[in-house]
């Protein structure tokens, strides 16, 4: 690979070539000035976040001081670490099944899985309404005990997560050697231990991967999150749908900031645990 | 508790609603099972739409816990609800969205003798037209539909027409209008002479006319942010509701607001209990709370829309009720008309229209 | 290599891989089998299909019509086509063909600024990409809304660019509301989608390809096209398939960064199931995108096969 040659010295080391550099620059430039914009606007004391009049922490005080808003994060983030723990096995498991066997109709199978990907949200949002209401779960779902009021976002949200999963994890299966889990047998491991102590640490990746895609999708959905919540479940985005409309808050700048800075400080650690878990391929 | 009534094949019927029994019964409810009613309230309203306190003041005098969740419009409001009521007790429709869902039974009558300070509602809203005898509703705020604009890029400084953003092409390019079909074709209709709710193909027909041949000169179809785009200079006359528009004349002293001489749309913010409500009691006596004349007054004090609490506009200090931004003039209120439902063939009909205006 | 997260190998088993190793047939190992299928396959039956189900059958409906008056909220089941007759109007055909172009040139414009950012991740050194690969997925992860709304506030006439550009004299420019405006929107938004696909093929390059090509006497710009690029086709139609579906059915970009004829099919769909109150007709369009996608997915699966010959 690219450390292998010389720096600045090879025809493929593009790295270090300056029109691709420049490039980057711009690219990343367009990328992140409005991301500084909303985190520096987060500091900003006027009102409607039109123009910037002075530096304050007060946003950050006042989100904190807004328990609807902080409801609202505690619900987000509860979903989405729930949801990610069921689609991640859930998807894990699909895919071992795809990598592992030949069935009739697979290919019929595989585009079943593929479904909720490439469906309109709103259609999926409706679809979800009127079947919840339909079955009355919408009723007596939204009457349990928090966390339980929750249950229906997070059936929604499982649904349209684990596919993507499945299919990172997948790919990831591609590179697995199978005499590995043959060598385990041979050598007197169980089904189970070799599944546990063999296939699993090498899908680790795959599987850090489709669960931070996981996260991620449920963390920023609102459409399906409306039309699948009740009375005391408001999450992060129908709050922002309902505010924002109204005009941008540096509130809501401050708590996005926020919710920023938890999913980077989670990214990071993620990626920090991923890192002894690199073998040969990837 | 479902108000949706499809016509499945029963056999397939039968299998969802054994689906749901049986998660129903996983989750042994202990909702209707309670003799009396737990001190629970689910209030479902548009956002900074309620006193600060309110809601708390609300616990604190009669030891109901009111939580509240969030709609952006009238017509999310309503695609959530109808399908059923997902447990909302009190809901704050606009008074043409009432006015369906009391057709579709989505409201259900009030116990007038539940809410005694139905007596501070102001004279004119103590009757409606769209609910006879306020049999499903209370009055919550009103205002109209205007024309947002900045003093200095008008000429005289005034605006008292539709013409501005509807037929002229002086600010060509620095004009925005509302995003929905009913409002825009309703001032459409009104600027030509006719009724806000007409279903008369040849007119509606002329102001489909009006507004494709207007739209090369509209910036955009704003939903609901025209007042941000005038504060922040990017329009200069903009269709908007009047509240939207105070809340950046208090920021910004160049902006102003009319009701064109034409007239107007004049809408009505009322308080109804969903059918199916968990908690009818409590929601009565949420209604009764918000007409009280101490918490309407903390209502109006922090949003800054019209009352139609008497009793709260009676201790509410000049520079509300005098302003002509909130309160308009009779003579120009007069002018301006409700909007009506007019049914769901005239609700696709004008879709339609506004569909082809986007397209155009 | 530091293992890719997100969709990073999204792009991947379908096409290549498995033809060496033969997979166990599903009778050898029932119990395994059920094992792993059941949960998930269950999941999507009762929590997925089975809903669009009901709005499979509502695509097929209408409003009831009670004592002379449509019903807001009683439907007649299966009475017929009539929405679908109706999605086919010329009105909708010519919203879908605009939506088409406008997620087609977002699609291109997407693959040109995203090729060269995840051609230069994978030649960039181990140290780098992780962190690279970090910064070009941490925008997808702030609230869609709040997103372009900071868009707005950078790109409106008195936004930062035209502060900057008028202290040299420049401006302002009418960079929002306006076609460009949406485009620009759907290329911000759905970056990822398109660099993580990219990304893991390239990654996966035999990179002794292009050092062939190179010793053989090709240019690089020779070497790229005829070399790199049909390498890389599986990665490209994945990330173009990736950010073509959701920018067709895409609502609130157009609707917040457009202009007074921004209009996309999305917002046709969503209007259906609000303003419109017209599930029915709604529940058609959406499956007339559906049917699209899918045969633009069919399409993929045929190109694949047919360049599989040619495939590493």
């Amino acid at each position: 690979m690219a450390d292998q040659l010389k720096p600045g010295s090879g025809p493929l080391d593009y790295g270090n070539r300056l029109w691709l550099k420049i490039l980057f620059g711009v690219i990343f430039f367009m990328l992140y000035v409005p991301i500084i914009t909303l985190v520096a606007f987060s500091f900003n004391t006027d009102r409607r976040g039109i123009v910037w009049r002075g530096f304050t922490f007060d946003n950050y005080v006042k989100a904190w001081n807004n328990s609807a808003l902080i409801e609202a994060m505690v619900n987000s983030l509860m979903i989405a670490f729930i949801t990610t723990i069921i689609a991640t096995v859930l998807g894990a498991m699909v895919a071992l099944m795809l990598w592992r066997f030949r069935f009739p109709f697979k290919g019929a199978y595989e585009a079943f899985m593929g479904l909720p990907i490439v469906i309109p949200e709103i259609c999926m949002g409706v679809a979800l309404l009127l079947f919840f209401n339909e079955t009355g779960m919408m009723g007596a779902i939204v009457a349990l005990p928090w966390p339980l009021n929750l249950s229906n976002i997070i059936i929604a949200h499982v649904a349209f997560c684990f596919p993507f999963v499945a299919i990172v994890v997948r790919s990831r299966l591609v590179g697995f050697n199978r005499q590995l889990e043959e060598a385990s047998k041979d050598l007197g491991a169980s089904e189970w231990q070799t599944f546990w102590k063999v296939i699993v640490p090498f899908m680790m990746p795959g599987l850090v991967a489709g669960a931070l895609l996981a996260f991620t999708l449920s963390l920023d959905d609102f459409v399906i999150t409306f039309f699948t919540s009740g009375p005391e479940t408001v999450t992060f985005p129908v709050k922002v749908y309902s505010l924002v409309r109204r005009g941008v808050s540096p509130e809501i700048n401050a708590a996005s900031t926020v919710l920023i800075v938890i999913t980077v400080v989670a990214t990071v650690l993620a990626m920090k645990l991923q890192a002894p878990q690199k073998s040969g391929k990837g | 508790m479902t108000t949706f009534h499809p016509k499945f094949s029963p056999s397939r019927r039968t299998l969802l609603k054994g689906t749901g029994a049986m998660f129903a019964g996983l989750t042994l409810l202990p909702r209707f099972s309670l003799a009396a009613e737990e001190k629970k309230l689910n209030f479902y309203n548009w956002d900074t739409y309620i006193g600060e306190t309110t809601l708390a003041d609300f616990t604190k005098a009669t030891g109901i816990e009111a939580k509240l969740d969030l709609f952006a419009d009238n017509d999310e409001l309503f695609a959530k609800l109808k399908g059923g009521n997902p447990g909302y007790d009190v809901i704050v429709p606009t008074n043409d969205m009432l006015e369906r869902m009391i057709k579709a039974n989505m409201v259900i009558p009030l116990d007038h003798s539940k809410i005694p300070n139905m007596a501070n509602i102001d004279k004119p809203f103590q009757d409606a037209t769209f609910d006879p005898g306020r049999k499903h509703s209370i009055p919550y705020m009103w205002g109209t539909l205007g024309v947002g604009y900045r003093k200095s890029k008008v000429e005289g400084g005034l605006v008292d027409s539709w013409k501005i953003v509807l037929d002229s092409d002086t600010h060509a390019g620095r004009i925005s209008l509302l995003g929905d079909a009913q409002n825009v074709i309703g001032v459409a209709l009104k600027y030509l002479g006719h009724s806000f709710n007409s279903v008369e193909a040849a007119e509606l027909k002329k102001a489909e006319d009006l507004l494709i041949a207007q739209k090369k000169h509209v910036k955009v179809f704003a939903d609901d942010n025209g007042q941000d785009l005038l504060a922040s200079g990017e329009v200069d006359v903009c269709q908007e509701w009047n509240g939207d528009i105070i809340q950046v004349m208090a920021e910004d002293e160049g902006i102003a607001y009319a009701v064109p001489t034409e007239g107007s749309l004049v809408w009505q913010d009322t308080m109804a209990i969903p059918t199916g409500a968990p908690h009818p009691e409590n929601a009565h006596a949420f209604l009764n709370f918000v007409l009280d004349a101490e918490a309407g007054m903390h209502i109006a004090d922090t949003i800054k829309y019209a009352t139609a609490n008497a009793a709260a506009k009676a201790v509410m200090d000049k520079s509300y009720t005098e302003n002509p931004s909130i309160f308009p003039p009779a003579e120009i209120v007069a002018k301006c008309e409700p909007g009506l439902y007019l049914g769901e063939e005239a609700t696709k009909v004008r879709d339609e229209i506004w569909t082809r205006i986007q397209a155009a | 290599m530091p293992s890719p997260f997100l969709l990073a190998s999204i792009q991947g088993s379908q096409e290549q891989g498995e033809s060496g190793r033969v997979l166990d047939n599903w009778k050898d190992n029932k119990n395994v089998f059920w094992t792993l299928a059941g949960p998930g396959t269950f999941w999507l039956l009762v929590f997925f299909i089975l809903p669009l189900g009901f709005l499979f059958v509502m695509s097929f409906s209408d409003k009831a019509v009670i004592d002379g008056e449509i019903s807001i909220t009683e439907y007649d089941y299966l009475t017929g086509i009539s929405n679908y007759i109706r999605s086919v109007d010329a009105l909708y055909l010519t919203i879908i063909w605009k939506s088409i172009w406008v997620s087609a040139l977002a699609t291109v414009l997407c693959l040109l600024t995203a090729y060269p950012i995840a051609f230069g991740i994978c030649f960039a050194s181990e140290r780098w990409k992780p962190l690279l690969l970090l910064l070009v997925v941490l925008p997808f992860w702030i609230n869609l809304l709040i997103r372009t709304y900071a868009l707005i506030a950078v790109f409106r006439s008195q936004g930062y660019v035209n502060l900057a550009l008028g202290t040299v004299g420049l401006g302002p420019f009418d960079m929002l509301y306006n076609n460009f405006a949406v485009i620009f929107g759907l290329v911000y938004v759905y970056m990822p989608f398109m660099v993580l696909p990219l990304y893991a093929t390239i990654e996966r390059l035999d990179k002794s390809f292009l050092e062939a090509s190179l010793d053989l006497g090709a240019s690089q710009f020779t070497t790229f096209l005829k070399v790199t690029v049909p390498l890389t086709m599986p990665g490209i139609i994945t990330g173009v398939i990736l950010v073509f579906i959701p920018c067709l059915g895409s609502f609130l970009t157009p609707d917040l960064l457009g202009g007074a004829n921004a209009i996309m099919i999305g917002n046709v769909i969503e209007r259906q199931f609000k303003a419109a109150n017209d599930w029915p007709f709604g529940a058609a369009l959406s499956f007339m995108l559906m049917y699209a996608t899918f045969a633009a997915l069919m399409l993929r699966a045929f190109l694949a096969k047919r360049s599989a010959g040619v495939d590493v």
